[in-house]
């Protein structure tokens, strides 16, 4: 992968179970340097921490979603560079329709493979002109 | 003998009140009765009850306006609420009626009784599956550090041998490039391997919650269908019919669990690829 293998991702998810699994594929894919954080509104403390590349997040999350944080990420002019790539289980059109409008850099709908996982990124990637 | 007991009883009540009234003829008013107790029932006795009351609480009244006016009030405020008592009565036997014969009586004490049961179970389902993904992922953390450490083994003496067929390895080398495979099929691959087949069985293991998760699930969607028929009967009497197509339009709703029939959703990795690249994302 071309794409640095230091890149700092953020997993954003309310299930432990789900940062995991997308930690250790990430681990898989070559990059080590994986921080979480279990709703929106933590992530976005993080985040405006900074030192952050990559965003992975849920949608379904208590105290602030997935889109809002997205929303939010995409109107902060210090975070709104961030790829970031929805990995939800909400799966109605509309929510796909609203996460590009709102500046989503990819969607994944739940249950995914680790081969999609790999694909959107590299995808991602080829964008924003890493890889 | 065809007449119910409880027949017997108001005829026995009855033939002692006519028998203080009419000592002299206690026979005949006895007599209608019986032969017309067969076809008694229930809601005649009833009938009767609500008949002699009201007669009661006519001539009360009456008895009432021919003396003083104090009197007079005090009456008629207890007829009055005899009136309402009596409303009140036939309206709950009325609801209790009706719940009973359209069987809702028993879905309500169900109901009651197994909502607290139903939210047990749930939280027991939640629990054996969080323990379960722990489990796979402990299992998985330990047993992937093991596979690399056998590849990278076989790897690294792999590449010694080849040199050994490319003629580019000393005689003291070729020794101890034997001595370390000896070792390395003897000791340490067949103790990784075994470890690992431990982590595959702890992850096999892990799926035990299924069958029970699946009992406890299976219970659980019994209840919600009984309720569910329960409470649309009720809900399309009551809700008037405009408001029943409104859909709700939330933006957050879990995995779509039965996409069957439905345009709205997406059911594949796929479809949300091609949705997006028409929209031009």
């Amino acid at each position: 992968m071309a794409a640095d293998p230091k890149m700092k991702f953020l997993v954003v998810d309310d299930f432990s179970t789900m940062r995991r699994i997308v930690r250790n594929l990430l681990k898989e894919l070559g990059f080590t340097n994986v921080d979480e954080a279990e709703d929106g509104a933590i992530a976005l403390q993080k985040l405006q921490g900074g030192g952050f590349e990559f965003v992975v997040t849920d949608w379904n999350m208590p105290n602030m979603d997935g889109l809002t944080l997205l929303q939010t990420i995409r109107a902060t002019p210090s975070l709104k560079h961030l790829p970031v790539l929805m990995i939800t289980a909400e799966a109605k059109k509309e929510n796909i329709i609203a996460a590009a409008q709102a500046g989503a850099s990819g969607y994944i709908v739940k249950p995914f493979t680790a081969g999609t996982l790999s694909e959107k990124l590299n995808k991602i990637f080829e964008k924003i002109g890493l890889a | 003998m065809t007449a119910n007991n409880d027949s017997n009883d108001l005829e026995a009540l009855f033939d002692s009140i006519a028998a203080d009234f009419v000592p002299e003829k206690p026979v005949a008013p006895v007599k209608t009765p019986v032969a017309a107790a067969p076809a008694t029932d229930d809601n005649d006795d009833l009938q009767a009850l609500f008949d002699s009351v009201a007669a009661e609480a006519e001539v009360a009244t009456a008895n009432a306006s021919a003396t003083s006016s104090v009197v007079d009030e005090t009456a008629e405020n207890w007829s009055n609420q005899e009136a309402v008592f009596n409303r009140i009565g036939h309206m709950a036997r009325a609801l209790h009626d009706t719940l009973g014969q359209l069987g809702y009586d028993k879905l309500l004490e169900k109901t009651v009784s197994a909502l607290p049961d139903a939210k047990d179970r749930l939280a027991y389902v939640a629990n054996l599956t969080e323990q379960a993904a722990c489990r796979v992922l402990n299992a998985t953390d330990i047993a992937s550090p093991l596979v690399d450490d056998m590849e990278n083994g076989a790897r690294a003496l792999g590449e010694r041998w080849n040199k050994v067929f490319a003629n580019q390895l000393s005689t003291p080398d070729f020794k101890l490039l034997a001595v370390d495979t000896r070792a390395f099929l003897n000791e340490q691959l067949p103790q990784k391997t075994k470890a690992t087949h431990a982590q595959l069985t702890e992850i096999m293991m892990a799926q035990d919650f299924q069958d029970l998760t699946g009992q406890v699930i299976k219970k659980i969607v019994g209840l919600a269908q009984e309720l569910e028929t329960g409470l649309m009967t009720v809900l399309l009497e009551i809700v008037p019919e405009a408001k029943r197509t409104v859909e709700v339009t939330s933006l957050m709703n879990g995995p779509v669990v039965n996409a069957e029939g439905r345009t709205d959703v997406v059911v594949n990795q796929g479809q949300v690829d091609d949705l997006l690249d028409s929209l031009g994302f």
